[in-house]
């Protein structure tokens, strides 16, 4: 595992470091010494950077800006996580159960995949979350765990199409192969094939674009907050961005700073998905 | 005589955008007990396809297949899948024609020799294990238990088709189909390997179907060669009778079509002149007539019918070779 890490140009090993500190903010970053996120510090209101009680600055209304990206890492890997896994593991295997079977249940599933990848991500992700996330009385407001919930079961249905249709690729390319009809005329029942034989070949394909997957997520989470359905009241770097999208004229780095962390964690996770596609994209002329 | 598996009228046709191509016509074949048959003829010819239609393998939906398929006493083409399924590997297994493309690249060559052990054999990782090493060894792999770590792409081709030779006869069948197992070995690998196999076949009381476009191949290793052109049988004989007394001008057209050693050097390969008939638009008359040397009037109108020369010489042709009165030079 280090040796790989040490064979990847510098480009990848950065990457790699930051999403292993992000993964750590997600993890420890409660248990940290920060400010409560949710808290304004009045004194300090839209500090710069480098303040000396706030390291990364406060946003116009005081909220400590390094503890909220620390933070929200949390509910960025959550939601990420959570939809890419889930999305991943239902997409891929409707598309190699469909791509092994071919037939009419391909024909109805890929179709499917279609029509869902017709729709722009923002929109479908934004349609879902008005219809899931609205409670029947107006008055009481959507609590923060039933608005992430609803945000990732609504990023987990934007993802089964994309790697679903990469998993239904991958294995159309093997399922023709001589050692699937040869693991046929030995007797192995499908399910036992597309377990041994199917699966081990096209799980490379979907890590490299799962890690693409994140980036989209992370970014659609962010998007999401911007239009003001996101984990508004929550700790999110989405909604850092939604909270001061009104005022960053005064305190422009509140902008800022999670903007760039976002950006480096999606530029990190394409770089990574990248490299594994690179790598893992393994060709008979190269064996 | 009974037969261990016999194949009646199996016609196979494709679906395709340009119409229904027949890969496989009518075709009928017996194979007793015990003995090997080879399968003859050039790229293109359907013998792959009858072989893979024969075991049932072929899937698809735009694959039509006719025809009645008897595997000892069962009849393989009214049973279900699952039936099917269970007489594969432990009745009938068959050896791929690229070793390079017949084994998982990303699995140990352990645990494909045990898969079917396990799954078919029901053993246990350990069992599995000591017959893998046994099975190596029978197929004359150096140093097993360590070859059993490898990857496929450690191994050469020789070494690989052995692998898969060990695979299909894992779990003892009755019934071999080794489909072109030679083509892509260069030819010292190639005569081990059809060497082993003869071996085997005595050693495992096995019957063998052995598909091949190099009569040369069939001529020491079988008992039966039927000779396929354009999806039909043209020629079917012992192989004793056949090389002695050759009825159809496409087997001697294949059998001239070899280099000779004593042949001049610099002199050119001998061919046979054309292509194969348009699978999905088959000319009325003899499907070879196109390329034949001896071709008449009557080859190119009617579509010859397969007869027997008494002792079981089949051929399918107007004017046999041997017939000096029938043919007009």
């Amino acid at each position: 595992m280090f040796k790989r890490f040490q064979q990847a140009d510098w480009f990848t090993r950065v990457s790699v470091i930051w999403l292993f500190i992000v993964g750590l903010c997600a993890v420890f970053g409660r248990a940290l010494p920060l400010w409560n996120p949710l808290e304004s510090d009045f004194e300090s209101l839209g500090v710069g950077l480098g303040s000396p009680n706030h390291f990364l600055g406060t946003d116009s209304n005081g909220y400590d800006l390094l503890s909220n990206v620390v933070v929200g890492a949390q509910t960025s890997a959550l939601i990420s996580l959570v939809s890419v896994g889930v999305g991943g593991l239902i997409g891929a295997t409707f598309g190699v159960v469909a791509a092994y079977r071919r037939g009419r249940f391909d024909y109805v599933v890929n179709t499917v995949f279609n029509i869902f990848l017709s729709v722009p991500n923002l929109v479908l992700g934004l349609t879902l979350v008005a219809v899931l996330a609205t409670s029947s009385d107006p008055s009481v407001p959507v609590s923060v765990n039933r608005r992430t919930f609803v945000i990732i079961v609504s990023l987990t249905v934007v993802i089964i199409p994309i790697l679903g249709r990469i998993a239904r690729g991958a294995t159309l390319v093997w399922v023709n192969r001589d050692f699937v009809v040869a693991a046929r005329s030995m007797g192995m029942r499908d399910k036992d094939i597309i377990m041994k034989h199917i699966v081990p070949n096209v799980l490379p394909a979907i890590y490299a674009v799962g890690f693409l997957a994140f980036g989209v997520v992370i970014v659609a989470e962010g998007a999401l907050s911007l239009l003001g359905v996101g984990v508004i009241d929550g700790v999110s770097w989405g909604s850092m961005i939604a909270r001061v999208a009104g005022d960053y004229e005064f305190a422009p780095h509140s902008l800022y700073v999670p903007a760039v962390v976002l950006a480096i964690t999606v530029i990190s996770c394409n770089q990574v998905g990248e490299y594994l596609r690179s790598r893992l994209d393994l060709r008979e002329g190269k064996i | 005589m009974t037969s261990l598996l016999s194949i009646r009228d199996l016609t196979v046709r494709f679906e395709t955008p340009r119409g229904l191509l027949v890969a496989v016509r009518d075709v009928n074949l017996e194979i007793p007990h015990g003995t090997s048959m080879g399968i003859v003829g050039e790229s293109g010819s359907g013998k792959t396809v009858m072989s893979r239609a024969a075991m049932g393998l072929l899937s698809g939906s735009n694959v039509r297949r006719e025809g009645a398929i008897f595997f000892g006493e069962k009849e393989l083409t009214a049973m279900s899948r699952e039936e099917v399924r269970n007489e594969f590997g432990t009745g009938m297994a068959m050896i791929f024609q690229d070793p390079m493309t017949a084994l998982n690249p990303v699995r140990r060559i352990g645990s494909q020799l045990a898969e079917s052990l396990r799954v078919r054999l029901g053993l246990d990782k350990k069992a599995a294990r000591l017959r893998s090493i046994e099975l190596l060894s029978s197929v004359k792999i150096p140093d097993p238990e360590s070859q059993l770590e490898k990857f496929p792409f450690q191994l050469s081709g020789g070494m690989r088709q052995r692998v898969m030779i060990a695979i299909a006869i894992s779990c003892n069948p009755k019934l071999l189909f080794a489909d072109e197992p030679t083509t892509a070995l260069d030819v010292t690998v190639q005569s081990q390997i059809l060497q082993l196999l003869s071996e085997l076949r005595r050693d495992l009381d096995m019957s063998m179907v052995l598909v091949t476009h190099d009569l040369g191949v069939v001529a020491g290793n079988t008992d039966y060669v039927a000779v396929m052109y354009a999806g039909e049988i043209v020629e079917q004989a012992t192989t004793v009778d056949l090389f002695a007394n050759m009825k159809m001008p496409y087997t001697e057209a294949l059998l001239n079509s070899i280099p000779k050693i004593n042949s001049q050097s610099g002199a050119r390969l001998r061919v046979i002149e054309g292509r194969l008939p348009d699978p999905t638009q088959r000319p009325s008359g003899c499907g070879f007539a196109a390329r034949c040397s001896y071709v008449q009037a009557k080859c190119t109108a009617e579509h010859p019918p397969l007869v027997d020369a008494g002792n079981g010489h089949l051929y399918r042709c107007w004017f046999p070779l041997g017939n000096t009165i029938a043919r007009k030079q």
